[in-house]
């Protein structure tokens, strides 16, 4: 792909001194390869605390009825529903970074897309137990499945944007799993190649025999970019989908045409967040600053920023339609998140999502790590809320206003969407233990044209410009997180 | 003899033809391949034995597969001998009665599920309370007694009666005193047994003791024309009501009755012809019939003497010695406009007091004099026998037990234990009598202290009689066997008293053989056979007369201002009523878990009484709802938590009687706090007002169990009323049909496919002037349609799961203008919120034609038919509850639970004995559906289906709903749109008719009918 030398005047991708293919290697196989570290053991044994809390959660639902949580005849959704559509929106970010990305040829991706689209996989897991979990007869889910039955005609009502839902979400774990595995086809092979024994009996099977060619090359890449093709729509039309459970409905605050650019544009943002959450500290703990740079954490901060004033706009409009529509029922609504028992929820909505991320807007913010960490958390809270509003504010005080009512959760709510968390923790945390966290094969794409040796030697050759040199020995220093000293010392 | 006769196959045989001939050779007309079979490999081939041999292998194997399988075993025993009325799945009714009302019990294979009223009924014309629809689940209350007791512990029969006959003897000869305390019975074949009993025993005296009494009505009666009876009030034929605290469409004397009489001048029909009663009520708590008043006044139980005393004034122009006005001024200027609107209504007026104090209802009968309304809306001469009790015998009794007169005492029906306002000295006075005899069928708070108890059948097991009214007369047939060992109160008495009548069911048939019979004109078995069938015999009523009171008023308006000043409370205190809830009554069902789920029809609370306190009280002393108080009166103290009540008066409070039992049952058991210590007695009655002498905020929390929890409407169109003087001018004003119905189908963005409704298209009509928010229907649903009982704590998670509800909205005037928006309300002044008016909406499912819940149900389990239901499949719905979110409605309801099987729902359905209450018309729900009203369509393919068998088209009002069927307002009607003359086409018709959120265009099948006020401006 980018075989050709890259412009000096862009900034580094990957930076380190001396780095090579065998370092790349090693640096990003060395969480794999060994055994793990305090920091990691730490993190599993909370995440499968987690991961344990949410088994006993589900466990008591089924047992008890879905009773067990704090719904009432008024509110019918609240923690499940917000729940699924604020880890179905999470796993956005990694379609985008793997699918448009890729087609847009960002070749900075290349270091987090492998994580970002493990993330995709994690969260639409999560996203999907609650299809389950939410369900007051889940061992009759099979009934929303279009299947031949014996009972004649009957069939699953196309018309509900629940069995859209379901399509949607299947299509996209699918296509999401297929993609993200056939880009860890080199990479599982590399670990064979470095494993012994069993090991490398089991990297064999899950390299699929890759054998390293240059038509297996070449088919790989080929397959690569029509899975992205199809993945490209897929950003676009799940969410969208998501949102017509809410927008085809008659509910005031659902009942919005805005809903499918508005939910697209928070999904990307809450799941470019949750990247950011998930690499500030993978970067640290596994030591892939080289690879992961302050380039990459800028440029997700400046699409948070962007999908956040995306959101804030959609916010604005539909508070300025509900105003100018005239309906009686929506300008309650949209009044009542301000005004109504729940206005903490609509500030803890608007505050976090839209004026928190503003702060972005300065440099310093976008490339401070800890800020930018915190922000990042700040925003998925923000996006929970956000989900929390639409679903329970909207429906505890609808039409009629004998049946107003409050949504309170109860410890098996909290139990469930903790438990989600710590799921997806614990899921991810085997994930970086037994698969290479960064795909390595295509960060070296970006070694040959990208790195400080491509530079260098760019430099050394001597046809460029003295101030672009300039140029990007400042963003050398702007962008390194990596000790500046060695650099002295070369 | 050889017969000469030749029979033959066809005309060929007889004639012989060639071809017949040729044919018949052959035993077979046509050629059977045999030889080909034989001839071929069918039997030479060599695998037959072995194909053989797998086939058989195959069989019997899956045969033994197939029978190892565990099929649930069902035990249902075929009848060995089948009763000859008994069809397995058709319904048979027997006529009996509930508390003097006729009623039809529905039973299937021979156990009643259901009581309806018998729509010949004198009373409400087949509506029924929701108590008396409740009444068919106590029967199924395992926690009734199996066994009578002797000294604590079962016996049988006949040792209970060796034992009291015995006593009864001994007692006799010491010549000491023995009592039958009872509540209010009016049977005559009970009567005559108590006789009979009192024949045998001289030392025996009757006592009648109601917990809540009338008695004051009675004396007042015989002190004012030599009559001590309760009179049978005609409020239809009453233009002008005014009411002092009595709750007359609720608890007080008859409610159904009055319901039924106080529509038919407010509903449809009398709008129609441009006539509406007024209706004015002076009381200090809210009650059901405070909130359908046209106009309201809250006032102190200390000023509600003072009050009638200024009607009275106001009316006679005398002036009665130690008249003062009322603090208020609103109430003040009300009494004159009512003296006013009384007057000019002369002989069409009425004027009723709750008070069972005896000088005020003295005070009543004067002003009822005055105003010509005896013979007309009063009628003495056939006067009401619902109510008996005499308080003074009663209070007489307990000292004759005190001071150790008394002997034997027995009781039936009555649990003083609980309900007497001095327990205490009750309870230590009953240890005295050697023999303690209660007829109680629960181990009751008297039962216990009791050394024999005689457990009474339910009233569906029992054999009797009523007499309500003056010649209308009831009998109780039983509609099942005994289900325990259990024994008629009066077979008991008979039995002590060694009659030689000893079985119940012949004294009744001879008593009415002897006297009841001929009242009908009746006579004999066909006579009684022609009674069990109609159920009553209404003999020709006495013409009313005419009554003018003559006595001298001066004493009694001095003790009516004595008793007054002695409530009255100073500044900052308050004063004490205590009242009855329409649910839960007196207590006496309190163990009925239907009852305890039926929200109040006021405060909409459930499972608790409360204290009531007036929304500018609330805020004075910045409490907050289920703020748990202190209550001091009488020397009494309960702690409850409040209530904020619009229309409470400020400065009083108000606590519901019949809660706070403590033997009442597993259901009823410390539900609530008891308030009948909170009584006193004065002058000869019971009286339920008293100054609190104090009140003390605690910091506990008692959150109630509300179903509604928003109380203002918002200003929406979900309600549309309108003003008598309006709806005169223009009978459309503001149903927003003044300018014709509007289609909001025109303005759809799609073609809308037209849905056939080829025969019938069922919707409703509802009429929210006549419905009065009572809540029989929520009950009567409960029983028709299996709907769980959830308990407290989740109806405070909001999920109750009844299928109709009564929704009940405050509104508040101010200036003219209706305030009806939550913020407007905050910023009312504390007065303000004496100022409200009330509306109930039932709500039901809508059955929408463009129904919101079909579309988004991803499994096709809610779907419309053919005849304009929504209909539940319930085995295919998943539980999405995607249904639920999307109904403007909100009438789904979801099984949280499994109601039926969990061990945290136990005061129901946890037991087999109970569910055999369930309709099994109607599936039970398992956990993780969805529900809500089906328009009864077991009812609608009932009625059908024998319009089919009869081979004739269905009539009209055939099918009734259950909600429909139990109103005794007519609220609700029923039926199909598509016949122009069905009574709901007509009503639907009607201009007031509009549809909750029609402006949806999702085509709702339930029309309402706005609500008309016939408010006096008190302004001016």
């Amino acid at each position: 792909m980018a075989s050709h030398s890259e412009s000096i005047i862009r900034e580094p991708l990957i930076t380190g001194k001396d780095i090579t293919y065998g370092q790349i290697t090693d640096d990003i196989l060395r969480p794999v390869e060994n055994m793990p570290s305090k920091a990691w053991w730490i993190g599993f044994t909370v995440a499968s605390l987690g991961a344990l809390l949410w088994v006993f959660s589900i466990s008591y639902t089924f047992w008890y009825g879905i009773g067990s949580w704090g719904l009432n005849k008024t509110v019918g959704w609240a923690w499940d529903i917000t729940g699924f559509v604020w880890w179905v929106g999470i796993g956005h970010a990694g379609t985008l970074i793997s699918a448009v990305l890729l087609l847009f040829r960002q070749n900075w991706r290349n270091s987090i897309n492998r994580s970002a689209e493990a993330m995709t996989i994690f969260a639409v897991i999560c996203a999907a137990t609650y299809i389950g979990a939410h369900m007051g007869r889940p061992w009759m889910a099979v009934y929303s499945l279009p299947l031949p039955n014996q009972y004649g005609s009957l069939w699953v009502n196309f018309n509900s944007p629940l069995i859209w839902d379901v399509f949607a979400i299947s299509t996209y774990f699918s296509v999401s799993l297929v993609f993200w595995y056939t880009g860890l086809l080199p990479d599982m092979a590399s670990i064979r190649d470095r494993a012994t024994g069993l090991r490398r009996r089991i990297y064999s099977v899950a390299s699929f025999g890759w054998t390293g060619s240059v038509k297996t090359w070449q088919r790989f890449e080929t397959v690569s970019l029509i899975l992205a093709g199809l993945s490209t729509p897929l950003v676009l039309s799940v969410h969208t989908i998501v949102s017509m459970d809410f927008a085809t409905s008659l509910e005031p605050g659902w009942h919005t045409t805005i809903f499918p650019p508005y939910f697209v544009a928070g999904a990307i943002f809450s799941g470019f967040a949750m990247v950011q959450t998930l690499l500030l500290v993978t970067r640290k703990v596994l030591g892939l600053e080289n690879y992961i740079t302050m380039f990459h954490i800028e440029s997700m901060n400046k699409i948070i920023l962007v999908t956040g004033s995306v959101v804030g706009v959609a916010y604005i409009t539909e508070f300025f339609i509900a105003y100018y529509s005239g309906g009686e029922y929506e300008q309650y609504t949209f009044l009542n998140r301000f005004i109504g028992p729940y206005w903490w929820a609509a500030c803890m909505m608007y505050g976090c999502n839209v004026l928190m991320t503003q702060m972005m807007w300065s440099k310093k913010v976008r490339t401070n790590i800890p800020i930018s960490w915190v922000l990042s958390i700040i925003v998925n809270i923000g996006m929970w809320f956000e989900r929390f509003v639409i679903i329970v504010v909207s429906l505890h005080r609808d039409y009629i206003p004998s049946s107003w009512a409050m949504f309170y959760p109860t410890w098996i709510d909290v139990g469930v969407f903790v438990g989600s968390i710590g799921i997806f923790f614990t899921m991810f945390l085997l994930f970086i233990r037994v698969m290479p966290s960064v795909a390595i094969a295509e960060v070296k794409l970006l070694l040959k044209s990208a790195s400080e040796q491509a530079k260098k030697k760019q430099i050394a050759e001597g046809h460029l410009d003295p101030s672009h040199v300039e140029f990007y020995k400042a963003n050398l220093i702007k962008f390194d997180s990596v000790d500046q000293s060695e650099y002295e010392k070369a | 003899m050889d017969s000469k006769k030749k029979y033959w196959k066809g005309l060929e045989e007889l004639n012989r033809t060639p071809e017949f001939v040729e044919k018949n050779k052959n035993e077979f007309a046509e050629p059977i391949p045999i030889e080909d079979v034989l001839s071929g490999d069918g039997l030479s081939a060599k695998t037959p034995r072995r194909d053989f041999l797998k086939a058989l292998g195959f069989g019997v194997g899956a045969v033994t597969l197939a029978a190892c399988q565990r099929v649930p075993v069902h035990k249902s025993i075929p009848y060995l001998i089948k009763p000859e009325e008994v069809t397995p799945g058709v319904a048979n009714y027997y006529s009996s009665s509930y508390e003097g009302q006729a009623i039809l019990v529905k039973t299937r294979e021979g156990r009643p599920i259901k009581v309806e009223g018998n729509p010949n009924d004198l009373f409400s014309k087949g509506g029924l309370s929701a108590q008396a629809q409740a009444s068919v689940l106590d029967l199924y209350d395992v926690n009734r007694l199996k066994d009578p007791k002797l000294k604590g512990s079962e016996a049988g029969w006949s040792e209970i009666d060796a034992f009291v006959i015995k006593e009864l003897a001994a007692i006799k000869a010491a010549g000491k005193n023995i009592r039958l305390v009872t509540s209010s019975i009016n049977s005559p074949s009970t009567l005559a047994v108590i006789a009979e009993f009192i024949k045998q025993y001289p030392t025996a005296k009757h006592v009648t003791y109601d917990a809540v009494s009338y008695t004051g009505i009675i004396q007042a009666n015989q002190n004012s024309f030599g009559k001590a009876v309760i009179p049978h009030y005609n409020f239809d034929k009453a233009d002008v009501i005014v009411s002092f605290g009595a709750d007359f469409l609720g608890t007080w004397i008859s409610g159904e009755e009055f319901t039924r009489q106080y529509v038919s001048n407010r509903n449809n029909k009398s709008l129609e012809s441009k006539k509406m009663s007024r209706h004015i009520q002076f009381e200090s708590g809210m009650s059901l019939t405070g909130t359908n008043a046209d106009n309201r006044l809250a006032i102190k139980p200390s000023e509600e003497g003072i009050a009638i005393i200024n009607l009275y004034n106001a009316i006679s122009g005398t002036t009665l010695p130690g008249s003062k006005k009322l603090s208020s001024k609103a109430a003040e200027n009300a009494i004159t406009i009512a003296a006013k609107e009384l007057v000019a209504a002369k002989g069409k007026a009425l004027v009723v007091a709750g008070s069972n104090d005896v000088a005020t209802q003295v005070l009543v009968n004067a002003i009822n004099s005055l105003l010509g309304s005896y013979g007309t809306t009063i009628d003495l001469d056939n006067p009401s026998k619902q109510y008996a009790g005499n308080d003074a015998e009663f209070v007489e009794f307990v000292n004759e037990l005190s001071r150790g007169d008394v002997a034997g005492v027995l009781f039936l029906n009555v649990n003083p234990a609980y309900d007497y306002f001095k327990a205490k000295e009750f309870t230590d006075a009953l240890a005295k009598a050697r023999l303690k005899v209660s007829f109680a069928d629960h181990d009751d708070e008297t039962a216990l202290l009791s050394n024999v108890i005689a457990p009474n059948h339910h009233y569906l097991e029992s054999w009797g009689d009523a007499n309500a009214v003056e010649g209308y007369y009831t009998v109780i047939q039983p509609t099942i066997n005994p289900v325990y060992n259990t024994r008629q109160a009066e077979h008991s008495l008979l039995v002590w008293a060694e009659n030689p009548v000893k079985d119940y069911y012949t004294f009744v048939r001879n008593t009415w053989n002897e006297s009841l019979l001929a009242k009908g004109g009746l006579s004999g078995q066909k006579g009684w056979e022609t009674l069990l069938q109609t159920g009553m015999i209404k003999a020709t009523p006495n013409t009313a007369g005419t009554y003018t009171f003559n006595r001298d008023l001066n004493a009694v308006a001095q003790t009516i201002l004595t008793h007054s000043a002695s409530i009255a409370a100073g500044d900052g205190k308050f004063e004490l009523q205590v009242y009855q809830s329409p649910a839960i009554g007196d207590g006496k069902r309190a163990n009925n878990p239907w009852l305890q789920e039926l929200p109040d029809p006021v405060s909409k609370v459930t499972w608790d009484n409360f204290v009531a306190v007036s929304v500018a009280d609330i805020k004075k002393l910045k409490l907050s709802e289920g703020d748990v108080v202190k209550v001091t009166a009488n020397g009494y103290t309960v702690s409850l938590p409040v209530l904020a009540q619009p229309g409470q008066a400020q400065g009083t409070i108000s606590i519901a009687v019949g809660y706070g039992r403590t033997n009442a049952g597993p259901v009823g058991d410390n539900v609530g706090k008891n308030a009948f210590p909170f009584y006193s007695f004065r002058n000869g009655t019971f009286q339920t007002t008293a100054t609190v002498t104090a009140f003390e905020v605690t910091s506990i929390k008692a959150p109630l169990a509300q179903t509604q929890t928003h109380h203002s409407y918002e200003g929406r169109s979900v309600i549309r009323e309108a003003k008598f003087t309006e709806y005169k001018k223009n009978p459309a004003v503001h149903s927003g049909n003044e300018k014709g119905h509007k289609n909001y189908d025109e303005e759809s963005l799609w073609d809308v496919p037209s849905h056939d409704r080829p025969v019938y298209d069922w919707v409703m009509a509802i009429d929210l002037n006549a419905c009065t928010g009572c809540g029989a229907c929520v009950v009567a649903c409960n029983a028709e349609n299996n709907i769980p009982v959830v308990g407290k704590d989740e109806v405070r998670r909001r999920r109750e799961m009844h299928w109709i509800r009564i929704d009940r909205y405050y509104s508040y005037e101010e200036k003219g203008e209706s305030i009806t928006e939550e913020y407007e309300i905050d910023k009312l002044k504390d007065d303000a919120f004496d100022n409200v008016t009330v509306v109930h909406q039932p709500m039901l499912c809508q059955h929408c034609d463009h129904a919101p819940c079909e579309t988004v149900c991803p499994v096709l389990a809610t779907v419309h038919s053919s005849e304009g239901l929504n209909q539940m499949a319930y085995n295919r719905c998943v539980g999405t509850r995607y249904c639920a979110n999307n109904c403007p409605y909100k009438v789904r309801r979801f099984n949280w639970f499994n109601y039926w099987n969990d061990s945290r729902f136990d005061n129901y359905l946890n037991n087999e004995h109970t569910q055999l209450v369930l309709n099994p018309d109607v599936v039970t729900r398992f956990r993780g559906v969805m529900e809500k009203c089906s328009m009864c369509v077991q009812r609608i393919q009932a009625g059908k289906l024998k319009a089919k068998i009869e081979k004739r088209p269905l009539k009209d009002g055939e099918i009734k709903m259950a909600c429909q069927q139990t109103c005794s307002a007519n609220a609700i009607v029923f039926g199909n749109r598509n016949d122009p003359n069905s009574e709901v086409s007509k009503a639907l018709k009607s201009e007031r008719t509009y549809y909750v959120l029609e402006e949806l265009n999702v085509q709702p099948g339930i029309g309402y009918q706005v609500k008309v006020r016939n408010a006096v401006e008190l302004e001016a």
